[in-house]
């Protein structure tokens, strides 16, 4: 992506940029929780209630989807979605590189998902009862055979789809936001609109004034208001399917309902 | 009027073929069409992707606003499927534009 985009300003020699800025959204999130409950107060005020509200959020969204069972999973959850969200908008600053916007930090997020709730369906049905969830919703019986063998593939490939599927979303959408905003950029800059209209023609200052202002208004007034509600929805989508992934491990094979369709 | 459209279209396309016949220096390397043709694919694969993705995710908001309109209690749940739905379609073209960034930047196929 070098071709195109503008490389952070603050870069550490011999580490990647994307690493350089996991550790600062590290150090925002950490110096956030640091605040947040340095002293806490029966009756939150400022920080503490800021996060509560936060954490309720989250709270809600996994009594929806999870049920009340799957608050013990909140850590894992708000951690993930707290982590994107603040790279997604940490992306929109200029001259600042997003972690989220490269394919070895979606990876990883998503792989840590793939990983974790793998773990919590066996720790909370067991090895075998879990393993039962790859042969499809069907009762066992001699006639079911053939089709709950046939399922495992599919259930194999579907499960392998999903991290590949979560990576590709939340770095697809980031970079595909931030080649749209390096484009047109590069469109107004210096060597483009802006550039022209300084050039000191009159067709230039005409043509490249009034295609620079629009372009200005266009950029401000639609891309960066959209690029802040896709960096909100890609988070709240990582967090959805997360949750989606812990239910439909967590959930016994009777009423598995379509949860293992999602992918 | 549609055939000479076809026929532009069949010209435009073949454009860069053309271009590298009249070149026989940066053609003689096996396969040097790769690099423009690369382009042209990523270019189209998008073309296709976000339009064919706007068709489905337009059928989905339409299913939800109607069912939304019809059931102004369950809004907010038909709103979470909703968008769920469309990130699993949206990640469709999303793999299309992974690829169509590749066929670019990484540009795998040398030739």
């Amino acid at each position: 992506m070098e071709a195109i985009e503008h490389p952070p300003i603050f870069r550490l020699p011999g580490i990647p940029d994307h690493v350089t800025y996991t550790w600062l959204v590290m150090l925002i999130l950490a110096a956030v929780a640091f605040v947040a409950s340095r002293n806490i107060a029966l009756v939150p005020r400022g920080a503490q209630n800021f996060m509560e509200v936060v954490l309720e959020q989250f709270n809600g969204l996994i009594d929806d989807v999870i049920g009340p069972h799957g608050r013990r999973y909140l850590p894992l959850i708000a951690t993930l979605g707290l982590f994107i969200l603040t790279g997604n908008l940490l992306s929109l600053v200029p001259g600042v590189a997003g972690p989220t916007a490269n394919l070895n930090t979606t990876a990883a997020c998503a792989l840590v998902v793939f990983f974790a709730y793998h773990y919590i369906g066996i720790r909370t049905q067991g090895l075998l009862t879990y393993l039962d969830h790859f042969t499809g919703p069907m009762a066992w019986s001699w006639g079911m055979l053939p089709i709950k063998l046939l399922m495992i593939p599919i259930e194999i490939v579907s499960h392998l789809a999903r991290p590949l599927s979560l990576t590709l979303r939340l770095f697809g959408n980031m970079v595909g936001g931030h080649i749209l905003l390096a484009i047109i950029f590069f469109l107004m800059g210096f060597n483009g609109l802006i550039g022209w209209a300084l050039s000191g023609s009159v067709a230039g200052a005409a043509v490249g004034g009034i295609g620079g202002l629009i372009m200005i208004a266009f950029t401000v007034g639609f891309l960066y208001p959209l690029k802040i509600l896709v960096s909100f929805l890609q988070a709240f989508i990582f967090v959805m399917l997360t949750m989606l992934y812990i239910a439909g491990a967590t959930e016994h094979g009777e009423h598995a309902e379509h949860s293992s369709e999602h992918h | 009027m549609r055939r000479s459209l076809m026929l532009a279209a069949v010209f435009v396309l073949t454009v860069p073929g053309f271009a590298l016949a009249q070149a026989p220096a940066a053609a003689a390397a096996t396969g040097s069409w790769v690099g423009p043709f690369g382009v042209l694919v990523a270019g189209f694969a998008m073309a296709f992707a976000a339009g064919l993705c706007a068709l489905g995710q337009g059928k989905a908001i339409a299913a939800a606003v109607d069912a939304m309109a019809r059931q102004p209690g369950a809004a907010a749940r038909i709103q979470t499927a909703m968008i769920i739905g469309l990130a699993l379609i949206e990640s469709l073209a999303i793999y299309v534009l992974v690829v169509a960034m590749i066929l670019l930047f990484v540009q795998p196929i040398k030739g």
